[in-house]
């Protein structure tokens, strides 16, 4: 049996069965999300598997290729989607003990996140994508506004008209798209564009969807509100918007320049448009990790550096350059996760999330200190961590290119390292006494993706020649075979 | 004749670039969700006048013509099916950005 249609419609069944479980019994209705974020882990992990081959596809309604909507999974968006589920899986398990009130919203916007990011991920037609944007974006902007005290309401606002903006783009440029080509469906049009030479409007196309992916990507110019919406969110949702959400953008512009629009000139000049963004996005985001004193805010600049180096990655465009950035976008996701959960513990005993209030909390759970330690250092590219391995494909990558710009990530990378120095210092060596709190669901959890961090840096070689090269040598030819041939 | 439809594309564009200005250079928060919703209506108006066709036929297949004649003349109905499901997303967003705001003015109130 075809797993796309169990993997999508999981999280939105349970997403709209929620508040009615939630009216008999919280605590039942708690371990039904969860339930549903486990189920919809091992349905994307049967994608994973059955999509080796070549691409899985999927028609709803048994409307067939061109005309009816069609999930299209290759290699690349079933490995993104296994590892969204899986850190959706264990971020829900961490919630359980950090949400204390209004669990039942919390969960229903949680599975709406989710059914959203599997859309996005595995959608093959332009429509849907649309649609499955704007899902994940209005999930992103209530959870934003979860706390719904004025300094959270601010950002998820500033968050939302941003978004909603670019998403308003989007359909622009999709409008144009089908009054060009006479298609929504990728496969199909892959093929249009690739066969003929209709690419008149194709500029404004891409001018208008890449600015709408660079809003969700959080690159410069249009990174202002993340800063902003990450650190206001409740520590688990930063840790999903962190790490998985901003990757819509990157994976969106991926899909549209390399599998819809592959080799032609105008992607080649927004190429060097997306490479220039990139490198002030990310020394934008390594020099104010070292300005702020908000713990949140210090990783949520990292987010934007690590989103530069993608879109760096994406703007050179050579196989290897995409193999590490979507090597690059998994440990990023796993890393920067796990720095906002254990963020998350040690503003809880904290208090506060101000670095100076925060002093000496790190020994009062030196488990969720060691975590913290080891996402930091990982996302600072320190050997055998998981973001090493894939730091060093991007630095070939970008060798490739330009020296200068293996510069910008060598740069960026040691400054980010000094701001983690710093607050690894104030948080395990500074002076101030912080009794213990019990947290063990949340210590379990991020210990556990500590472990995961570690293992994924001894094997990361491997992941990256098995999943990563295939992934991006699949190529759009077998995208347009797998999407209209059945 | 001066070209009117000509004309009524480019107030559209010229709208939709209003609505962009309105968002991010007022500071009012109402003001930015009356301009977000000029930006939507415009876009929306804008793709519905994508698949227009001037003196073209309503997109309803009438009994005994071929398909083939009647979609070279016929109007292109998937743009309005775009644009309703656009419609029911904007709206979702509206209400969330104005209980938002009020929200926000009931606490800081």
């Amino acid at each position: 049996m075809n797993p796309i249609p169990l993997a999508v419609l999981t999280p939105i069944t349970f997403a709209f069965t929620l508040p009615l479980i939630g009216k008999l019994s919280k605590s039942v209705a708690k371990a039904y999300a969860v339930l549903g974020t486990f189920l919809t882990m091992l349905f994307t992990f049967e994608v994973f598997k059955s999509s080796e081959g070549g691409p899985l596809t999927y028609t709803f309604g048994g409307w067939r290729a061109p005309i009816g909507i069609v999930y299209e999974v290759d290699t690349m968006s079933a490995f993104l989607g296994l590892v969204t589920s899986t850190l959706l899986f264990l971020i829900a398990i961490y919630s359980l003990e950090y949400i204390k009130s209004g669990e039942v919203w919390y969960f229903t916007l949680y599975l709406g996140l989710e059914a959203g990011l599997i859309g996005v991920l595995y959608t093959g037609d332009l429509f849907n994508l649309f649609v499955m944007l704007e899902v994940t974006s209005v999930a992103a902007y209530a959870l934003v506004m979860f706390n719904r005290d004025p300094q959270s309401l601010r950002a998820g606002l500033k968050y939302a008209f941003i978004g909603a903006i670019g998403t308003t783009l989007y359909f622009i440029a999709m409008g144009l798209l089908y009054r060009t080509y006479g298609t929504l469906n990728m496969a199909q049009l892959a093929e249009i564009v690739h066969s003929s030479d209709v690419v008149n409007a194709s500029l404004a196309i891409l001018l208008l969807a890449t600015w709408a992916f660079l809003i969700k990507a959080a690159i410069f110019p249009n990174h202002f509100w993340l800063p902003d919406a990450h650190p206001a969110a409740p520590s688990p949702i930063s840790a999903v918007l962190s790490g998985l959400v901003v990757n819509v953008g990157i994976y969106s512009i991926a899909r549209l320049y390399f599998t819809l629009y592959s080799g032609l000139p105008e992607v080649k000049s927004l190429g060097i448009l997306l490479i220039i963004l990139g490198a002030i996005s990310a020394f934008l985001g390594a020099i104010m990790m070292n300005v702020h004193s908000d713990i949140k805010r210090i990783i949520a600049y990292s987010t934007i550096m690590h989103m530069g180096y993608l879109s760096m990655a994406l703007g050179i465009g050579s196989s290897l350059a995409l193999a590490s950035a979507v090597f690059h976008t998994f440990n990023h996701a796993v890393a920067k996760s796990l720095l906002f959960l254990s963020a998350g513990i040690m503003i809880q005993i904290g208090g506060s999330r101000d670095l100076r209030d925060l002093a000496g909390v790190g020994r009062a759970n030196p488990l969720a200190m060691f975590s913290f330690a080891v996402a930091a250092l990982s996302l600072a590219g320190i050997p055998p961590l998981n973001v090493f391995s894939s730091k060093v494909m991007l630095f070939t990558a970008f060798l490739d290119w330009n020296p200068a710009l293996a510069g910008v990530l060598v740069v960026t990378s040691i400054m980010s390292l000094v701001a983690y120095v710093k607050m690894m210092r104030v948080l395990w060596l500074g002076c101030g006494k912080k009794e213990s709190v019990g947290m063990p669901v949340m210590t379990g959890v991020v210990v556990a993706i500590s472990i995961a961090v570690i293992v994924l840096g001894l094997v990361g070689p491997w992941i990256f020649k098995g999943i990563a090269l295939p992934a991006v040598a699949q190529g759009w030819e077998s995208y347009v075979a797998g999407g209209l041939g059945g | 004749m001066i070209d009117l439809w000509g004309v009524a594309i480019v107030s559209l564009v010229l709208t939709m670039i209003v609505g962009i200005y309105g968002v991010t250079a007022r500071k009012d928060l109402v003001k930015k969700l009356i301009s977000l919703t000029i930006l939507g209506d415009s876009a929306n108006a804008f793709v519905v006048a994508l698949g227009y066709r001037i003196n073209g036929k309503p997109p309803i297949l009438p009994s005994g013509e071929s398909v083939a004649t009647f979609a070279k003349t016929a109007v292109d109905p998937l743009p309005q099916a775009l644009v309703i499901t656009a419609v029911v997303i904007g709206m979702a967003i509206n209400v969330l950005l104005a209980f938002a705001i009020i929200q926000l003015r009931r606490v800081e109130a």
